[in-house]
């Protein structure tokens, strides 16, 4: 599910590709542990250092499974996130990140290691009340490719502050191509945050348990 | 000569009221989540002349008080919340104590 792209955001952090988070960068200086475990299809860690707000690098581990063959990969890499345009509003702020990477991939249905190259991008708005976000991630080895195209629609049922814990109830709609799932897969999430910790979980339409976790510090 | 005795006089006025205030507030657009209040705060706390930061998504405000004797200029701030990816609509001196400040932003609070 996945794919090696999606967190990072923060701050590096967030990022890739399952689930989409927030951002795949949180904050300047700052650095971003996740750990992901989507529907079956994918587990994914990752760590990034964010030097300045609007970039992070990092590296993290995938593995996709595939729930229509026996193929699953698993890939190591290294990425680049990049914030291409912020709009700061009054109380609302929207983005649009763009990320790259390289790694290395192994899988059951080839030998060895072969190359493996990773390119994203993610679009949100969000007040303290609605989020949505858009995401596509591409993920491409000479034996396999997998793109995993990712819509968020979240509601807050109360306007969090800085001391207060956020909660975010979120409907997500996920596209697969690449022979990890058929058609679309959706989920229901409840997502919480207080600080630099993020926990999110929720289940698919097909009962599949999603979850992260992330830690910005 | 007079006009310069009034412009040294002014500048004087001016500079004791910067010295003296005890808490800078800025009107701040984008502040949406806590990962915007922490990187804020974080870039804050990094200048030396910071002693405290206070953080209101509600109110859109962040506020530092002032180590005593010492300042930070307009443009250091803006920088710092530019640098930091966000957008400084105001700048207000007071002498309102920071405690003060984050007891207001509590009672504001719906």
């Amino acid at each position: 599910m996945m794919r090696w792209s999606l967190r990072i955001a923060g701050a590096l952090v967030l990022a890739t590709p399952t689930y989409t988070p927030a951002k795949p960068i949180a904050f300047a200086d700052g650095t971003t542990v996740m750990a992901e475990y989507g529907a079956g299809t994918m587990k994914e860690i990752q760590i990034f250092y964010a030097p300045e707000y609007n970039y992070s690098l990092g590296g993290g581990h995938i593995e996709y499974d595939s729930v229509e063959t026996p193929a699953s990969q698993s890939i190591t890499y290294l990425r680049l996130n990049y914030l291409l345009h912020r709009w700061n509003l009054e109380s609302a702020q929207a983005n649009i990140f763009v990320w790259g990477g390289a790694g290395s991939a192994t899988g059951n249905t080839f030998r060895g290691a072969e190359f493996a190259g990773n390119a994203g991008a993610q679009a949100d708005y969000e007040t303290r009340r609605v989020y949505a976000s858009l995401q596509t991630d591409w993920e491409h080895a000479s034996d396999f490719s997998h793109r995993i195209d990712t819509l968020q629609l979240g509601l807050a049922p109360y306007e969090h502050d800085y001391d207060r814990l956020a909660t975010w109830l979120l409907v997500q709609a996920r596209d697969y191509t690449g022979g990890i799932y058929r058609g679309t897969e959706w989920a229901a999430l409840l997502r919480l945050f207080k600080g630099g910790a993020w926990v999110e979980a929720g289940v698919t339409n097909e009962g599949k348990l999603q979850a992260m976790a992330m830690f910005n510090f | 000569m007079k006009k310069m005795i009034h412009m040294a006089a002014t500048l004087a006025v001016l500079a004791a009221s910067s010295a003296s205030a005890a808490t800078i507030e800025m009107n701040v657009n984008g502040l949406v989540c806590a990962f915007c209040a922490q990187g804020i705060e974080k870039r804050l706390r990094k200048l030396p002349a910071t002693a405290d930061v206070v953080v209101s998504l509600e109110q859109r405000l962040v506020a530092v008080a002032l180590k005593d004797g010492q300042d930070i200029s307009d443009a250091e701030l803006r920088k710092a919340l530019t640098d930091a990816g966000y957008k400084v609509i105001g700048i207000e001196r007071s002498d309102e104590s920071i405690a003060a400040v984050r007891a207001r932003v509590k009672q504001d609070k719906p």
